[in-house]
């Protein structure tokens, strides 16, 4: 058995956000969603020019939706959700992406990439933790990193996704494997990783890559979002080649999909549930930074379109079921 | 007391200077049997003109009076581009290993807001120590949760079948009045069964107790002796540092009866410096052979003129610094008069 994922079309558009908040110029990337008991909480994050050089900042965000519709929007966050690191920190010139979860005691945990810049390739980035009472405002749990450069993950630790899963934490996300120049340009290659914790703290990784290539070695993978469904563990991800792919449809972000038992032995099988791009509009040159989420007893997922979420974030349904 | 042998490695001296050196800092001491090799870090422009520290090492005799042999090649090749050692290594701490010898790297990497950070990396050498390879292209000690970033100068003791790391972290970058991010760090100390593995926090923080809010603490250095270890380390000001005077580097020292807390003592035998280390004495590194205590260090410019060394009997040092220390004696350099080199 499998499942078509239906297109239901743009769910928040980039200016409907950006219009509405002063910080924010553009840009809204890496939607992750919680089911709160009213609402949909989406985080996600945009961008503002932070500095002389013109260089953009991603800081953290949300919007509620009542439902998941277009326009049912009850509010959105007013400022960033998190503050960036001080002089010197992992965390000084970014948060992007920002995942969040519930805890037990129903405190809001999120993790997040921080991002720093480099003088040979553009920038290195870890993984931070946050804590927020209300899930509006986050305070990080500490300066550094939780995760950061292992022997094997050497650099670019980044786009996290924190789930609680059968009493454990899991973080899925991805490390960089090498930085590769490309017409004077460094592009970096990272593939998909996966940590386990008892208290989201102490993180004990896999130490490997979890996801097989498809298009080559030099492929590069992100977003490796979980859901538990039907006594599997499904992954939505995304993949691209490392040169050419920001606006060469044929080189771009694709949604990858595996499974796995045990969510250490991944089976990657994309076509199962295939979510292609458009033949034209908001989606037409890439989908990309799923989240699969379960709402109303219907499986959903956010995704991004062209240029990374420059667009707002878009809206499918699952018609089926994930087996 | 201690005897300061002066500057045994003085980059303007014959036969060095024809080596063309620049710099030989973070002096580290690998004891053999007919000679001791010491590792220090040199420097080499790269293609913006920036400089970048690479390995190499001087022979000498085992009581330092004969210079050896300077190594050719480079025992360690660049870091990868993106590589936390991408700009260099400061310095190589050096420990046998059952049949090989591991090396214990501090990479540098250069950043946009600040100048830098450091990662501390494992390297294996099978020949015993000529050239040696990365164990992973990452870093085995990063920033973590409480230690933010800038975790570099690793000393590496194996003690009782437990590998003990004693390292420096960033606690500060702090803008000075001018604007300039200058870095203020701190000793930090970590265990391993195998060497490979580490724990994944430090200790604890502010192992050894700074005497200001804005001391920053470099190049600890451990020596065990009849189950007490002594700790020798540099320390200096977060700023206006660098021209001598006492916000400059001065060596410090402390003592331990379970090497994980410290007892600083007020004072280190302090020698008057005699030129090559009137302004600093820093990058501490100690060795014992036989009876004899080798303290190798940097002095003024953070060892752009070479490395010294200071010697004493172990007997007088334990006897020395178990008892909390005592007020310092003026030691006379008679360096120059019985050293000698070989042409190499």
């Amino acid at each position: 058995m499998s499942g078509k994922w239906e297109k239901l079309g743009l769910l928040l558009e980039d200016r409907d956000f950006t219009s509405t908040v002063s910080w924010a110029d553009s840009f809204t990337q890496a939607p992750n969603a919680i089911v709160l008991e009213d609402r949909v909480r989406i985080y996600f994050t945009s961008r503002h020019r932070h500095d002389p050089d013109g260089n953009f900042v991603s800081r953290g965000a949300y919007v509620d939706f009542a439902s998941l519709t277009k326009g049912d929007i009850m509010g959105f966050s007013e400022e960033p959700i998190l503050e960036l690191g001080s002089l010197g920190n992992f965390d000084e010139f970014g948060t992007y992406p920002i995942s969040v979860a519930q805890s037990s005691n129903g405190k809001y945990v999120a993790y997040y990439g921080g991002w720093t810049r480099c003088e040979s390739v553009p920038f290195d980035v870890s993984i931070g933790k946050a804590t927020s009472e209300d899930g509006k405002i986050f305070v990080k749990s500490h300066r550094g990193p939780v995760l950061s450069s292992t022997p094997n993950e050497p650099f670019v630790i980044t786009s996290p996704k924190i789930r609680v899963l059968s009493g454990k934490w899991v973080l899925s996300y991805t490390a960089g494997e090498r930085w590769l120049l490309s017409d004077g340009r460094a592009e970096i290659i990272y593939k998909l990783r996966i940590a386990f914790s008892d208290n989201g703290d102490d993180w004990t990784r896999l130490d490997r890559q979890i996801v097989e290539d498809k298009i080559g070695p030099d492929e590069a993978q992100a977003s490796p979002d979980i859901i538990f469904r039907n006594g599997k563990y499904h992954m939505f991800f995304c993949y691209r080649a490392s040169t050419d792919f920001r606006r060469n449809p044929e080189r771009s972000y694709r949604i990858g999909y595996a499974y796995s038992e045990n969510l250490i032995d991944w089976i990657r099988d994309d076509e199962k549930y295939a979510l292609e791009r458009s033949s034209q509009g908001w989606d037409s040159e890439m989908v990309a930074y799923p989240n699969v989420f379960c709402y109303e007893g219907a499986l959903f997922m956010l995704y991004l379109g062209n240029e990374v979420g420059k667009c707002g974030f878009g809206l499918a349904r699952l018609d089926g079921d994930l087996y | 007391m201690w005897r300061n042998r002066g500057n045994v490695f003085d980059l303007e001296m014959d036969p060095v200077r024809k080596l063309g050196l620049s710099f030989a800092q973070g002096p580290q001491a690998l004891v053999m049997k007919d000679r001791t090799r010491v590792y220090f870090s040199t420097r080499r422009p790269d293609s913006n003109g920036k400089p970048i520290s690479f390995i190499k090492f001087a022979e000498f005799s085992p009581d330092f009076t004969e210079l050896l042999n300077v190594s050719q090649a480079e025992v360690v090749s660049n870091g990868g581009l993106g590589a936390f050692d991408e700009h260099g290594i400061f310095p190589l701490n050096v420990i046998p290993v059952e049949d090989e010898i591991r090396g214990y790297s501090s990479g540098w990497s250069r950043r946009i807001s600040v100048d830098v950070t450091m990662g501390i990396g494992i390297l294996s050498s099978r020949d015993d120590g000529l050239s040696f390879q990365r164990i992973g292209s990452g870093p085995a000690i990063s920033a973590s949760p409480d230690e933010p970033f800038l975790i570099g100068d690793p000393f590496v003791l194996l003690q009782d079948g437990k590998f003990h790391l004693w390292y420096i972290y960033g606690t500060d970058w702090t803008r000075d009045s001018g604007g300039t991010p200058e870095r203020t760090y701190r000793i930090g100390h970590r265990e391993s069964d195998n060497g490979m593995n580490w724990e994944d926090k430090g200790k604890s923080h502010d192992l050894i107790a700074p005497l200001s809010p804005h001391e920053a603490q470099a190049m600890p250095t451990v020596l065990v002796s009849d189950g007490k270890g002594y700790l020798v380390f540099c320390y200096r000001e977060t700023f206006d540092f660098r021209n001598g005077g006492a916000r400059s580097y001065r060596l410090g020292i402390a003592a331990s009866d379970d090497l994980v807390s410290w007892t600083r003592l007020p004072q280190f035998a302090e020698w008057q410096g005699d030129g090559w280390d009137s302004q600093m004495m820093c990058y501490p590194n100690i060795h014992v052979r036989g009876d004899t205590v080798f303290l190798l260090y940097n002095g003024n410019d953070f060892g752009k003129h070479g490395f010294g060394l200071a010697e004493i009997p172990l007997g007088d040092f334990v006897r020395h610094y178990s008892s909390g220390g005592s007020p310092h004696r003026r030691a006379t350099s008679n360096a120059n008069s019985i050293f000698k080199t070989k042409q190499f």
